[in-house]
């Protein structure tokens, strides 16, 4: 399957927001996708990352070092402050959201230690996320569909209908898309 | 989206024509359709860049406690 060789595509969303399942949803998709293996599958993400430079693409964004022209026509997975780095360009953006309790859990797990100053962290990712989204709707070269991870894995077809149909993609591997989802593996919740 | 981009209200300012051929250079080949889009979106930035006092604007200090998260997650060095 062939997407739009002019745009670049991003999955985007906080960090532990569900990026990650939906890079997986979209290769089984057949939907083109670049990462490499530079971070592999661990006890965090035990299907993969899905991720370019070890997930370190934030850093060379906000250098001005990423040659977005090289993967054009294909998701990659840059985190919502990355977002913030993009250059002027025409972008197509999944944006995934999640309950913010869940993703702290999740990110607490994966350091490893409580976060003593978790209120105050709650505060600056729902301000990030705040100020992300406004930004990408103010930006008329990002185009943005907002998909919640809570809600994709009670109703993952229709939520991934909404995706095919915001690619402007057939739908033929649907079912195939929607087995991806995996409620085994969502262990932080709270809803 | 496209539903909320369209029920914003618009009013006219004025630039240099100059400034403005400049502009439509720089947009051109992006996603940005015209230069009302641009100069909307690079105002914007420049105000929300003055407004740090307000409590809900994603101030420097909420920047570094993400950074500080980020870095503990391996997200950037």
């Amino acid at each position: 399957m062939n997407l739009d060789e002019d745009t670049n595509y991003i999955i985007s969303g906080l960090e532990r927001s569900g990026t990650s399942m939906l890079m997986q949803i979209l290769r089984a998709g057949n939907i083109p996708i670049s990462h490499d293996n530079s971070r592999p599958a661990d006890e965090s993400n035990l299907k993969g990352y899905y991720e370019l430079a070890g997930g370190k693409i934030i850093n060379k964004l906000m250098a001005g070092s990423f040659p977005l022209n090289e993967h054009r026509g294909k998701f990659v997975k840059i985190t919502s402050f990355g977002l913030k780095y993009l250059p002027l360009g025409k972008y197509k953006i999944i944006y995934s959201e999640r309950n913010i309790e869940e993703i702290l859990d999740s990110m607490e797990k994966m350091i490893g230690e409580k976060d003593p100053s978790r209120e105050d962290t709650k505060m600056s990712f729902l301000k990030l996320n705040n100020m992300i989204k406004e930004y990408a709707q103010d930006r008329e070269d990002m185009d943005i569909l907002f998909i919640n991870y809570n809600n994709i894995l009670s109703n993952p077809k229709e939520n991934i209908s909404k995706i095919l149909k915001f690619l402007n993609v057939p739908n033929d591997l649907l079912d195939k898309m929607t087995e991806t989802v995996d409620s085994k593996l969502y262990r932080q919740r709270r809803t | 989206m496209a539903k909320e981009k369209e029920n914003k209200k618009f009013t006219t300012i004025s630039i240099p024509t100059p400034l403005a051929e400049k502009i439509k250079k720089r947009i051109k080949g992006t996603g940005f359709t015209s230069l009302s889009s641009y100069v909307t979106y690079v105002l914007r930035e420049v105000i929300s860049g003055m407004d740090e006092e307000e409590e809900e604007v994603f101030s420097k200090e909420d920047e570094k406690r993400v950074k500080d998260r980020l870095r503990a997650l391996g997200y950037i060095d």
